[in-house]
């Protein structure tokens, strides 16, 4: 007999997962999993099969084989809608925005507040406004950038901080950083560290993957280590390890430690 | 980035330049010929202009959209011809024969929507299929031959459409008010409301629309038929006004309305539309055209005024367009 603790399933389970681009291995047999309201860092050098993991649940590629599972059901994940219709929020440099359009736009695009008594769906542009404002403060964005300002006109940290205040905005469940706090600056930097450590307290679980492992450090609950399209450590508490001990995990130079018994969450 | 002052937002919009255009097109022909501003010239400038500004205003949205519809000429043309085809063989009364080739139109705006976005042929190899389909069925259905329009005469139908009526100096036509009535509406559309963001956004990333929820093959689709409507319903008010359903009318109109679309700032590439820079447009080209033949210069030179400010303009929207993101 299990423990009911035990038994709790977690938001996501990926089992088996092997994806090969023609003869380059980028991944095998990778088992990942996510709990409810833990951050995981996944950690590793360029071309470890970081992305590749990532995209795999967010549907912007198909693995050649393995399972998916949310909170014990297993789903197929076959393109980004698919994705985001389960919950799950990925956020790329500024490939999900659209440039032409205004950030309070962008942020609503898709899910757009209607004026109640509108003609033809009419768009509640004050509130929107409003709400947008509000957002770009939390994400760190300390200039006072009008919300109608066309995603064209802003700088790539600017973007990836609206691309962050949507997942934000509209609950997902698990929102995954790619690499976020590249090409940002400090202030933009510490606002998506800020945002990744609140995630947890609001209820979401997030996968952030960064090339600086101290900001991993600061934010993350657990640190997974892939080397050469595999996982080599699952269970990394950053607050039991030190940065140089994962360093050599990375590089290959060190065994995974044991895995801590007591996982959190 | 502080908000901008009044002045500098004006500057920044894309209807900017053609409005100076504008302005300064109306000045050179009225000062060299005062004529050109007589009750009687701006009434005749106006009929024309609307039937073209129709079409425009619905190729602004599907242009947005990131389509285009080469096949609005012949749909202008083969509408009136069916309509009066079914009226004059006594099929049916007017009014039904207006639905009829209205319904018509929009189930040929249906097709090119299904085979752009379900088959993924650029829009531009379907409607230039569409539009020897359409413009060979006139022909055909026709001889060649004009229909009799000339029992339009007393028709409510026909006086709705196209009826005219003295407004002080000027004898104004119904379309006019058809035309500012969907350039309202569709402005609004496009402006105001969630199915104006889709527009932009199917045309802008339609990748990042579709991962958002946008419902991006069903906006075009409709945009299209909207297209085909507007064109059969334009070529219908120009056929009760000139008394006359040629099967060969409205050849060459596609390129004029896009040329319009473009001028007025409207992107090719989709994603960025506007009906205020769309009605200048459809003016520049409207007033350039009855202009330069008030102040005498040959009517076969227009095409050289038009290409040169087709080119003019896309060089200063560009212009803008690189200022504007210099900062960045
Ligand atoms: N589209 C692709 N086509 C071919 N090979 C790819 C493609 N994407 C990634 N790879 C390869 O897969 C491996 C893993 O890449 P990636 O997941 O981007 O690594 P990481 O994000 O950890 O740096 C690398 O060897 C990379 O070259
Ligand atoms: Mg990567």
């Amino acid at each position: 007999m299990q423990a009911p603790e035990a038994m709790a399933e977690p938001l996501i389970r990926m089992a088996q997962i092997s994806k090969s681009y023609g003869n380059v291995q980028a991944l095998q047999d990778v088992d990942f999993e996510v709990r409810e309201r833990e951050i995981v860092g996944l950690l590793g050098d360029n071309g470890a099969g970081k992305s590749t993991l990532i995209k795999v649940l967010s549907g912007a590629v198909r693995a050649t084989s393995g399972k998916i599972y949310i909170r014990g059901q297993q789903v197929e994940i076959r393109n980004t809608t698919d994705a985001i219709a389960h919950g799950i929020e990925t956020i790329y440099q500024d490939s999900a925005l659209v440039t032409q359009l205004s950030i309070a736009r962008n942020l609503f695009l898709g899910r757009e507040p209607i004026m109640a008594p509108g003609f033809l769906n009419r768009m509640d542009q004050a509130a929107m406004a409003t709400v947008a404002r509000d957002l770009l403060r939390q994400v760190g964005i300390e200039k006072n950038i009008p919300p109608d300002t066309p995603i064209s006109a802003l700088s790539g940290g600017e973007r990836q901080a609206v691309a962050i205040a949507r997942a934000m905005h509209f609950d997902s469940d698990l929102i995954i950083l790619d690499e976020p706090t590249n090409n940002l600056g400090v202030a933009e930097t510490q606002g998506v560290l800020r945002f990744v450590r609140s995630a947890r307290d609001s209820g979401h679980s997030c996968i952030f993957i960064a090339h600086n492992i101290h900001h991993v450090f600061q934010v993350v609950d657990r640190i997974v280590v892939m080397r050469r399209g595999r996982v080599v450590a699952d269970a990394i508490d950053p607050r039991q390890t030190s940065v140089e001990a994962v360093e050599q995990v990375i590089t290959g130079m060190a065994h995974a430690p044991a895995s801590a018994p007591a996982r959190p969450g | 980035m502080p908000e901008r002052s009044l002045l500098e937002r004006l500057i920044a919009r894309p209807e900017l330049g053609p409005l100076v255009l504008l302005i300064l097109e109306i000045g050179v022909f009225w000062a060299i010929n005062p004529d050109f501003l007589s009750p009687q010239n701006i009434a005749n400038t106006l009929a024309f202009t609307v039937e073209l500004g129709l079409i425009a205003l619905s190729m602004t949205l599907l242009m947005t959209s990131g389509e285009f519809d080469l096949s609005v000429g012949s749909l202008f043309g083969f509408a009136p011809v069916l309509m009066w085809t079914l009226f004059n063989a006594g099929a049916t009364s007017l009014e039904i024969a207006f639905v009829i080739a209205v319904v018509v139109a929009a189930l040929i705006g249906l097709v090119n929507g299904l085979f752009v976005t379900r088959l993924k042929i650029p829009s531009f190899l379907v409607t230039l299929g569409m539009l020897l389909v359409v413009r060979g069925t006139a022909l055909f259905i026709t001889d060649g031959f004009p229909q009799r329009t000339w029992s339009a005469e007393g028709q409510w139908l026909a006086e709705t459409l196209v009826g005219d009526f003295q407004l002080g100096p000027f004898r104004l036509y119904m379309s006019l008010f058809w035309f500012a009535a969907a350039a309202l509406i569709l402005g609004y559309i496009l402006t105001q409301t969630r199915a104006g963001n889709w527009i932009q956004a199917s045309g802008g990333n339609p990748a990042a629309a579709l991962a958002r929820g946008v419902n991006v093959t069903g906006t075009k689709i409709r945009l299209f038929m909207l297209s085909a409507t507007m064109a059969a319903f334009a070529g219908i008010i120009s056929s009760i006004r000139t008394s006359a359903a040629n099967p060969n009318s409205g050849t060459g109109y596609e390129l004029e309305v896009i040329a319009m679309v473009v001028i007025g700032g409207t992107a090719l590439s989709g994603g960025r539309g506007t009906i205020i820079g769309t009605v200048l447009g459809v003016f520049i080209l409207r007033v350039m055209r009855n202009g330069i033949v008030l102040i005498g210069v040959p009517g076969l030179a227009y095409n050289i005024f038009i290409g040169v400010i087709i080119l003019g303009m896309m060089a200063l929207h560009s212009w803008l367009e690189r200022r504007h993101h210099a900062g960045t």
